[in-house]
């Protein structure tokens, strides 16, 4: 099918997969939504995540939805390279045209492309953040990881993104310990922001916060992810947070893919028993 | 109207699977057929429960297609199966080529009325400067004074929030639009407003495939009626034949 114009992805993630404690071939078929557990009976094993396909194109948000355990922030994790994948093939547009595997990448390279290629925004601040640090030298690492030098151009790109993330610039030079929820994740946003990656993955992003504050942190991602035009990974157990950010999305379930569908249609015609569980669970 | 229609509906059934509910399968739409061509103004009519709303949705793929066919015309006179495009492709055409207007706005994040419109208008292909211009004359049109463009959606009333709805959909309208009781809650006087508007949209071509709740509505709109009972066309035919056989009963919601 040629007829429709489709934007060609920027993040392609092929069989990916994550499995804990030794392999054996047959626990794949003995784990999974329809043995009810990811974890192996007879040797122990846990996978984790198996056999995850998607692709996401700029300007595109995909969502990743399921409860805890689904190994939806396992997947997060493999790509964003937090965690090891066990297998699989992850290419990024940005990076040599997408012809190299990063998961085949050594460490350094793998941080390198968290600089400037591909960022990612935390449930917990402190994962993202150097707590004991100022928000404005927060976001100087990823800058002079890049390689500015200039102090005066630090400050100036530090305060654009603060005040694009509505961080009041007097608080700058505070220490982000000091800092509330809803302010540290405007921080943690800002931070992922600097270097403009074409590429960002959000585990969670206003999980935690309180209803009011998780809104308006919502509302910024949204309107960002529209202005910067980059290809976004949301997961989520929220579908509200899933239904705001999102046009696609899959459906986690112990370490399975068990949907993938239109947003609008997963929320109103959801096929696989799980999907429609979860989404009568969010409608009442 | 042009002799080539946009949209083919063939045969097309839709069955929910209740998996919490004993797995019970619940049919909604079955082998349901007709055409729709540009500049045509088709309303769906039949009692609550005939399918009229899964009909939209279906064609929009809201629900995915059970069996059958739906048939599109792209602008560049390709025709493509909805009901075979990936997901990536239905958003390629969503809101570009067919757009869907409900009673309700979606959740929208803090944006001003205007720049709602406007990125509507955008998001089609027309300039920022025009979709603007387009956008104040739309709303003007739809009785929404200039001082309420400024301000967010979320502030607003429920008929001001349905009438910036029906802005947005219809700023640089796609080819075909799908409207489900867009003026459902509208008080008298914005109900004319938002009618006319509405009308408007065949004398430029586009087709229209509308829901709406009452007679009078459908009797200014419709060049054509289909009317639906228990997921099926029971009559499709000109307004002046199929309007007389019509009883309130066949526009409840």
């Amino acid at each position: 099918m040629t007829l429709i114009h489709v934007p060609a992805p920027v993040l392609q993630v092929r069989n990916l997969g994550k499995y804990y404690g030794n392999f054996d071939a047959d626990m794949i078929g003995r784990t999974g939504p329809e043995h009810g557990t990811a974890r192996d009976p007879l040797s122990g094993s846990i996978v984790a995540a198996w056999d995850v396909n998607f692709e996401v194109a700029a300007g595109e948000a995909l969502g990743i939805v399921g409860e805890s355990g689904s190994g939806k922030s396992t997947v997060l994790r493999c790509i964003a390279g937090d965690i090891e994948a066990s297998t699989g093939d992850v290419r990024l547009a940005p990076l040599e045209d997408g012809t190299v595997n990063i998961l085949d990448l050594d460490p350094s390279s793998r941080r390198r492309l968290r600089v400037d290629t591909l960022s990612v925004v935390y449930q917990d601040p402190a994962e993202g953040l150097s707590m004991g640090v100022t928000a404005g030298g927060n976001i100087a690492d990823p800058l002079t990881a890049a390689g500015w030098r200039n102090f005066g151009a630090i400050r100036e790109r530090a305060q654009e993104l603060l005040l694009r993330t509505e961080v009041p610039l007097d608080r700058m030079d505070d220490i982000v310990r000091n800092f509330s929820g809803g302010m540290r994740q405007r921080v943690q946003i800002a931070r992922a922001l600097a270097n403009k990656p074409p590429i960002l993955l959000l585990d969670e992003p206003t999980t935690g916060l309180d209803a009011s504050v998780a809104s308006g942190v919502l509302d910024l991602i949204r309107n960002l992810l529209e202005e910067l035009q980059v290809a976004a990974v949301v997961v989520s157990h929220d579908f509200g947070v899933i239904e705001m950010l999102t046009e696609r999305c899959l459906v986690m379930q112990h370490g399975r893919v068990v949907e993938d569908a239109l947003t609008d249609q997963l929320l109103e015609d959801p096929h696989h028993p799980y999907s429609q569980k979860l989404v009568a669970a969010a409608r009442t | 109207m042009s002799n080539s229609p946009i949209l083919e509906v063939r045969n097309i059934s839709k069955s929910f699977t209740l998996h919490n509910i004993d797995g019970r399968n619940v049919s909604a739409l079955h082998d349901v057929s007709f055409a729709v061509h540009p500049g045509e103004h088709v309303s769906l009519a039949g009692s609550s429960g005939a399918g009229k709303s899964t009909l939209l949705r279906l064609i929009y793929r809201t629900y995915s297609i059970t069996s059958g066919e739906v048939n599109f015309r792209l602008v560049n006179d390709e025709w493509v199966d909805i009901a075979q495009l990936s997901d990536a492709e239905v958003i390629a055409i969503r809101g570009r080529e067919i757009g869907y207007v409900s009673q309700f706005l979606r959740a929208q994040p803090r944006r001003s009325v205007i720049d709602l419109v406007s990125k509507a208008g955008v998001s089609r292909g027309m300039s920022p400067a025009d979709a603007r211009e387009q956008a104040g004359i739309s709303l003007g049109r739809l009785g929404i004074a200039p001082s309420l463009w400024d301000v967010h959606t979320s502030v607003l009333s429920g008929g001001e929030k349905q009438r910036v709805n029906i802005a947005a959909g219809l700023i640089s309208p796609p080819r075909l639009l799908l409207l489900d009781e867009p003026v459902s809650a509208l008080d008298p006087e914005n109900r004319e407003r938002a009618i006319e508007v509405i009308a408007d949209l065949s004398k430029q071509g586009v087709a229209v495939l509308a829901v709406f709740h009452d007679l009078d509505a459908i009797s200014r709109l419709a060049s054509r009626i289909i009317l639906m009972a228990r997921g099926q066309v029971v009559t499709d035919g000109p307004v002046d034949q199929v309007l007389p056989q019509l009883t309130p009963g066949d526009v409840q919601p």
